[in-house]
Parts: structure tokens; sequence; C-alpha cells
């Protein structure tokens, strides 16, 4: 059973998308990347994001990271910023230790992609 | 070359011309409105959904599925094979019952149309086959089927214009629609802020009328902004309104200095200052935010950050006219 599955799926992520994307926009050191006009497809965005985080069903590749990420000069603090956001939010949401450890485990499987290195 | 092609016949668009300004470039007559993909004046038909999936934002599951699409927001990156569509059936017709003027610039344009719809929804006013604007309705359905929409007096605009100086009862308005989801969720526990500037008044209107008449028992708060205190309207109705309701405040805050002769109560502040004072925990309300762009977009991120769920700030954004 996937992470995913064990946190409780599409409900866990509707769960933590408003805890962790208010997080992250109170957060002065990326708060800028996410502060946008379209708050409605930036939220979808972090959706997707969650989703992926939580090994749920999504069709990210490492290209697709790599892309999206790209000329944003992201460095480990930024990364960083959004892993400790992210486990606070589960944190909030009680979720069990060993599920966030999975769930941080998939970030860091995708970070070179994400900070284009 | 990158090209639509319209019912056949080959027009080149350049780099990143939209469909309809193409269109209308070489002399073929497509309605329009907006021209910024709120009105749904433009809709024309595609082959297939390949080019126009991003210009599809607002349309129901059945005019995607008949890969209609807003041709003022359609950049194909590839040829595409375009059609008009039938949208004079989306319309009814309106009459013109009474136009009055509620402030120096707004005018309450109120016409007969039997058409359903929910308090908070907009419609497409049609002057004529070429002049679509959209406005949002500040009425609530009634057996009369009158439509009320304010208009705000642009000097230069063209249907404003012709609603300030030229309508009268009788005159013939088609009216599309309605569209858009900015309406009263019906959960009556919780706590309303209800916020507007100019025009965005209509809907909030409506919605607190919509509230008050399905007896919401939360707290309903109505705060509505202006420049200068002439600009305000319809605020002493809503000042009786709170009189008489034990849960309703009207908060009407002005962005000028006051000068001490205002004969109703109005507080002169920023906006989004007196907001964050005044609504510091936002957990559990429900919000509705009305007017310009920048006014909705600051004051959602504000509520969402003082804790209220992203699904519960509903939106109303007036898109000024896009085209020339």
């Amino acid at each position: 059973m996937s992470v995913y599955e064990k946190i409780g799926g599409d409900a866990a992520v509707n769960a933590a998308v408003d805890i962790f994307y208010r997080k992250v926009l109170a957060d002065d050191r990326i708060s800028d990347f996410f502060d946008t006009v379209d708050m409605d497809a930036q939220h979808a965005k972090q959706k997707a994001f969650l989703t992926m985080a939580f090994g749920g069903p999504n069709s990210y590749t490492g290209k697709d990271m790599r892309e999206a990420h790209k000329n944003m000069k992201l460095t480990d603090v930024h990364f960083g910023a959004v892993a400790e956001n992210l486990v606070a939010t589960l944190q909030e949401l009680e979720v069990p230790q060993e599920s966030i450890d999975e769930i941080v485990a998939i970030c860091l499987s995708v970070k070179d992609d994400v900070l284009n290195v | 070359m990158n090209a639509v092609v319209f019912e056949g016949e080959p027009v080149a668009l350049a780099d990143g011309e939209s469909v309809l300004d193409a269109l209308l470039r070489q002399g073929h007559s497509i309605p329009n409105g907006c021209r910024a993909g709120v009105c749904q004046s433009c809709l024309l038909g595609a082959e297939d959904d390949v080019h126009i999936g991003a210009a599809q934002t607002g349309l129901s599951d059945a005019q995607k599925q008949l890969n209609y699409f807003l041709s003022c927001q359609c950049v194909p990156a590839e040829v595409i094979n375009v059609r008009r569509v039938d949208t004079a059936g989306s319309r009814v017709e309106g009459v013109v019952v009474e136009k009055r003027q509620l402030n120096e610039q707004v005018w309450l344009l109120r016409l007969r149309a039997d058409f359903d719809y929910l308090p908070g929804q907009y419609v497409t006013l049609w002057r004529d086959d070429s002049l679509a604007r959209s406005y949002s309705l500040a009425s609530l359905p009634s057996a009369d089927g009158v439509i009320e929409c304010h208009i705000r007096h642009y000097p230069g605009g063209q249907f404003s214009s012709w609603v300030a100086n030229e309508a009268q009862a009788g005159d013939r308005v088609g009216v599309q629609g309605p569209l858009g989801k900015c309406v009263y969720s019906g959960d009556s526990e919780r706590p309303l802020l209800l916020a507007a500037i100019g025009t965005g008044l209509a809907p909030i209107w409506g919605i607190l009328r919509t509230a008050l008449a399905q007896q919401h028992r939360g707290a309903i708060n109505v705060v509505v902004g202006a420049k200068a205190p002439s600009d305000f309207y319809l605020h002493n109705e809503l000042q009786l309104i709170a009189a008489m309701q034990p849960n309703v405040a009207v908060h009407l805050v002005c962005q000028d200095e006051l000068a001490g002769t205002e004969s109703f109560a109005v507080q002169q502040a920023d906006i989004y200052q007196y907001c964050k004072q005044q609504f510091a925990d936002m957990k559990g309300y429900g919000v509705y935010l009305c007017g310009a762009q920048t006014f909705v977009s600051k004051l959602r991120k504000q509520c969402f950050l003082a804790g209220a769920n992203m699904a519960d700030i509903n939106a109303d954004i007036f898109i000024p006219f896009g085209g020339p």
C-alpha cells in the first residue's frame, strides 16, 4: 500500500493543500515564487505537488520537474523551506512519522531535477 | 506559416495573435465583447479539441464537448479549423423597463428578461450583434422576471454611454447567460464576509439579500470600499438592513479624507488594513469578493492567510474591456 493510500488518498491532499499553501505564502524565503494573481491556478499546482509527494497517481517525469523549475535559480534553502513547510503541515494533520519519512524520501528523489543540478 | 481556417477559408495568424483578432483583421464579422475571456460573446467551434483547451475556461461541460472555445483567448500553436456557432440560441430578449442614476457614475438598468439565474451570477448584454458587455446581476429572481444591473458610466465606453445617454424604456437588449459561480453557498451558520468596491456591490447586494431570504444565522459582514464618499450608493439601504437585522454589520470604508459633512456613517481607512484588523481570524468564513482584479486578488490572499479555506472564497472579478 502506498503512503498516498495509507494517509487517505485525495481526501488527505484536500486536507493538506490549504494548510501547506498558506504556510508557503507566509514564508519569506519562498513566498515570492508562489505569490501570484492567479491563486486558483497556484492552488491547483500545490494540489498536484502534494499528490506527487504523497506517492499518488501523477504523471510527472524528472524532465517535467526540471523544465518547470528551470531559470528559477533555486537553491538548497528554497528546497529546504518547501520541505519544512510540508513536514509541518503533515505534523499538524497528525500524519504518523513513518509516513512523513516516506513522503520526505519521495521529495528528496526529485531534488536534483527541481534544483536543475 | 500558422493559420486559422475559418469555414474553409485560411486566414494567416501573426505571431501571438488570437483567432478573434486575425478574423476581425481579415474583415470577418465575429461578435465580441470583453476580449478578456469573460463575456463568452466570441464563441466559435473547432473541428477537434487539440488546440483550444486553454481557451475553454469558464465554459460548460456541454460547450466543451462541442469543442466550443473563446476565440479571443485562443492563440493556437498549429493550424486550426474553426466555424461559427449559434450563440443567438443562448440569448433571450430583454426589454428595458427602467433606468435611473444611483450616484454620479453608476446607473441602475432594469430589464424584463425571462431566464433562471442565481444572485451573484453575471450576464452578457447585447446592444446589437457587435456590441456586448458583461454585468453582474444585482437582483433576486422574481415573478415579474425583471433583472437589475449596476452600470458604471465610463466616458467613451460604448455600452455604458448608451445606457447613460440613450437607453429608454422599451429598448431591446439581448441577454446571454447566466455565467459565473459567485453565489450564496447555503451554509447558514458560518460567518460571512461580503466585500465590494465600485459596482462590485451589484453581486454583493444580490448575495446579501439571498442570505437574508434564506435566513442566514451566522454573522454577515458587508464591507464596501470607495475612493470618495460620493462614490457610495445603496448605502442608506445597506444601513437600514444593518439596523433591522441583528446579525448584519455594514462597514463603509473610504480611502480619501472625509469632509466631516457626510450624511451617513463612513470611516476613512485603507480597506486592506481595515479588513486585516476587523477580520484577523477568518477560519470557517464564507467569503465573497467582488470588484476590480487588484482588489479581489489582494483581499483573497489576505483572507486565505487569515485562515479562510480557498474553496470558501468566492470571487467575481471585473475585467476591463480588452479591445481597442
